[in-house]
Order: C-alpha cells, then structure tokens, then sequence
C-alpha cells in the first residue's frame, strides 16, 4: 500500500458525558483504498465520520491525518465529507453548488469577489457531466429528485480532489444505473486521484464490489473483514 | 374542613380574579390620573378636532410648499405640494435606511448567530443589536435631530440604528434556524468561518433574508412617518408643521389619508412579494383583510 492518510490510536468514539460508542486500538487507511464501513443503524458509523472530518472530537486517544495531529494543520481541502442528508445549497443552482468544491483551492480576493477562475467553471462543467447532469447545471438543487441531489454532493466532491472522502450513504436510494456512475466515480477519485474514499453503506452488494477492505462495527469495536465474505442476504 | 375550604375558593376563583384584576385597575387608573372628568374633557377635544378635520383639505396634494425641506426644485406644484415631497422623503428614508441596514446588520446577524460564531462574539453582538433596540427609532430620531439637524439626515440615520438592531436580530434567527448539514460539509473542507457564512449560511438562508429586508422596508415606510414628528424629515415633518403653528387639522387629516393609502398599497405588495421568497404553507395568500386589519 501507498501512504497511510489516517491512524487512529487507543481512540475511543462518542459524545461527551456518556460512554464511548466505539473504541479502536488501531487502524490505519492509505491513499487510494475504498474502505467500507457496515454495522446495524445507530451503532456510531456517522459518529465516526463525523470525527474523521473533524468536526466532532473523540473522547480520548490519537487521530493522525495526513501525517498531522490536528485538524487546523491540515491543508484547505485534504477533507471531503457528504452528509448522509448531503450538505448541498438548496436555494441555489447544480453548477454553484458542485462550484463549491473548489473553494479551498480559491484564491481570498476570488473568495471575496466571487470570481471563479475559468479554470474551475471548467471543471465545474467536467464534474456536472461526469455524474450526468449536464442539462441540470442551470436548476436549483430544491427542484431535483433524491438521487439526483446525491450525484451533485459527489460532483461536488469530483470538484473538490480531497486527499480524503468520508460518504455517508450517499450511494443510498439511488437506481441501478445512477448508482453505477456515482460508483464509478468514486472509484475514479481512489484510483486515479489516489483519494482515500470511506464509505458507510447498507448494501452488501455493493460493498463487496467497491470497497478494497471492510470495516464493521460491532458492539462498541471495529472488525476488519474481506469484502469477499460479506454474506449477501437472499432477498 | 381545610379541604372544602380550598374547594369553595376553588368555585369562587374567577370572581376572586375579577375582584383583584378590577381593583388592581382601580388603583393604576387613579395613580396615573386616567379618570371619567379626564376622559371627557378629552372626549370634549375630540370632538372640537373632528369638527375642525372634517372636510379633509386635499389642498395639501396641489398647493406648494414653499417651506420644504430641503427646497423642491420641481416646476409643478403638485410634485412640490407637502403630500408628495413628505412621502417621497419617507419613502427615500425607508429605502436607505433599509438598505444602510441591511448592509450593516448582515455580517453582525452572522456574528451573533450562534451556529456560525464563537460564543464570546455571537453574545457581545447579540448585546450590541438589543442595544441598538432598547430605544425606539422615535428617541434615535430626537437624538439625530440634535446632533445633525432638523432634516432628513437625521431620519436616516435614526431607522438606520434601529433597522440594524431590528433586522440583525430577525436575521441571526434566520441564519440559527438553516440545516446544519451544509455547514458541516464546508467546515470539513477547512474553509475559514467568513467564507462558511458567505458561501453555504447566507444563500440557504437567502429566502428567509430577503423577506425579512422587504419586511424592514415596509416597517420602516410605517414608522419614517412617526420619525418626522420630531423633525426628522418625512411626511411626518409636514404634519407636525401644519399640527404645531397652525392647527390645519382639515390638511393633516389629508395627510393621514395620503399616508395611509400608501402604506397600505405597499403593505400589499410587500406582502406579495415576501410570499414569493417564503416556501412554507404557514404564509398565508394576501389579503386586503391581512392588510387593513392590525398585525398581531
């Protein structure tokens, strides 16, 4: 494997003033994995997330990403997060939202002036057209259907290049076909791109096909399977 | 025996309310004079100041007036007349002061909102904007008048204080009340809290803004008329002008129609164009009734 982007050590998950929901002894993930992470609803997998993008602290240990100890050290951007309820805009338009992935690598007068270069109106496009939604560029996010929005949180994500991408189910209720492009292309930012790309999802099936390794989590501890011998279930 | 005590008070409470509501009213009224001989003699009044207003004076819509200020330089008497130049000038002092403190109370509504500043700066700037709302824009519009003059300047600059204490507030409400998901997501990337607010708070709250500011607008046309009183420039001005000296209730009474056909005309509209800007069911389809009625 290639470069470890985060370690965990002795690190225990939760909120403050109650008692941990997951404690980790160890874990590392490198640079261009897909990891997987399943477990039954509310065992902490969004809590876990959520302290990985750093906006939640963990109750004790050590979180090391990209080779920093805090999250303020981190270059704007290394971090890519799509809430499990996606994040995006709603009063504003496919095309600005997607835009946004590219403000951490925006100057502080386009910032202020609001003046993306051309380059990133390019890209923009690029990333609109890869999840397919060239003829929806111009239309408020509100207006578009669940999965569309999905395919704009990850567009955003295309735009943005994290070195990581923690997805909170954002390939969840999502058709056959649209969930193969928004697969697609988070298997392009692993594998051109060399993002590490954390997935939480509930489908056995996909996780067998997407992820490189799968982490579950099991009363209050994280178990590390192969994604072959994911059961999948009969119907 | 003490049970059917508290029973039988229990049976009597409303006439125990109604005893104590009444003699508290009884010794309040006395404190502050508001007595039967009073309320006569100022019915008395009333009735001198009804007589004298009827029929209003619609001269007030074609007369010039000659001792505006500042000067009307216009050729036609009507656009001259105390009518228009007073609603004009409230209307122009709505307008700035709305826009004056718009521009001024969005980034503190940013500051004082709890979900996109630290604690010390949103409580400092929650201080700062109920400061600036403890006293009404009446008392900032005598403050004005004193430090820049009998004039319009002061008007501004009165509904200016209060529309940033005012609409701040309504504001950093809006902005607390936004999903907290965009906001995670853009924390996440590492963007400062300046460029969080600008980019992600701001635009999903843009609807509830918008209509807060046209809102604003319309209070503002309401009480840059009550501002004028005091000298602050707007129609008000030109009712204390022929209220004062003269006692031309016939013409202030036009006045008050002028004024209140306006603020009715842009009560509507505001109220039509906020509904554009607001999704929810709660707002209701305007109404003359919502319009004429007093708001609750």
């Amino acid at each position: 494997m290639s470069n470890s982007v985060i370690k965990l050590s002795d690190v225990d998950i939760g909120f403050l003033g109650e008692s941990p929901l997951i404690s980790i002894p160890n874990f590392e993930a490198f640079a261009g994995e897909v990891i997987g992470i399943i477990g039954v609803s509310g065992i902490g997998k969004t809590t876990l997330l959520r302290t990985l993008a750093g906006l939640q602290q963990p109750l004790n240990g050590q979180i090391s990403i990209l080779g920093k100890s805090s999250f303020s050290e981190l270059v704007k951007g290394s971090i890519g997060y799509i809430p499990q309820r996606l994040g995006l805009v709603h009063h504003q338009t496919v095309g600005y939202n997607v835009l946004m992935g590219a403000l951490p690598q925006a100057t502080w007068w386009q910032s202020l002036f609001s003046l993306p270069s051309a380059e990133m109106r390019l890209r923009t496009r690029e990333a609109v057209d890869a999840v397919g939604l060239s003829d929806k560029i111009s239309d408020q996010v509100s207006q578009l259907s669940g999965g569309q929005q999905r395919r704009v949180a990850v567009a955003r994500s295309l735009m943005q290049k994290p070195s990581i991408l923690l997805a909170d189910e954002c390939l969840g209720e999502l058709d056959l076909a649209t969930s193969e492009i928004v697969a697609e292309q988070l298997l392009h930012l692993a594998k051109e791109h060399g993002s590490c790309v954390i997935l939480v999802d509930h489908s056995p099936a996909r996780m067998r096909v997407l992820c490189d390794r799968l982490i579950e989590l099991h009363q209050g501890k994280i178990r590390e399977m192969e994604p072959g011998s994911i059961s999948l279930p009969l119907l | 025996m003490l049970s059917s005590l508290i029973q039988n008070l229990r049976k009597r409470s409303r006439l125990i309310t109604f005893i104590a509501v009444s003699l508290l009213a009884y010794i309040v009224s006395r404190h502050l004079d508001v007595t039967g001989p009073n309320l006569s003699r100022g019915f008395d009044n009333l009735l001198v100041i009804m007589a004298e207003s009827f029929p209003p004076d619609f001269s007030v819509l074609t007369n010039r007036a000659s001792w505006s200020n500042p000067p009307c330089n216009f050729d036609s008497d009507i656009l001259c007349s105390p009518a228009a130049v007073g609603l004009l000038q409230t209307l122009e002092i709505a307008f700035l002061a709305t826009l004056f403190g718009t521009i001024i109370s969005l980034p503190l509504s940013s500051m004082a909102a709890h979900n996109l500043s630290p604690l010390w700066l949103s409580t400092i700037t929650r201080n700062l904007l109920a400061g600036l709302r403890v006293l009404p824009s009446l008392i900032w519009a005598l403050l004005f008048v004193i430090i820049v003059g009998i004039g319009p300047l002061a008007g501004v600059l009165a509904m200016t204080l209060y529309t940033i204490g005012y609409l701040g507030k309504l504001q950093y409400e809006a902005l607390e009340g936004i999903r907290k998901q965009p906001l995670e997501a853009a924390r996440a990337m590492g963007l400062s809290r300046a460029v969080v607010t600008r980019y992600f708070a701001i635009p999903e709250a843009s609807n509830s803004l918008i209509s807060q500011i046209l809102f604003m607008f319309e209070y503002n046309v309401r009480h840059g008329s009550v501002v004028g009183l005091v000298g602050a420039g707007g129609i008000g001005w030109y009712m204390q002008y022929y209220i004062s000296p003269f006692k031309l209730y016939d013409r202030v009474l036009a006045l008050i129609l002028v004024l209140y056909v306006t603020v009715t005309i842009i009560d509507w509209l505001s109220l039509k164009i906020r509904r554009r800007f607001i999704e929810s069911e709660e707002v209701k389809k305007p109404r003359w009734r919502d319009v004429m009625l007093p708001q609750k």
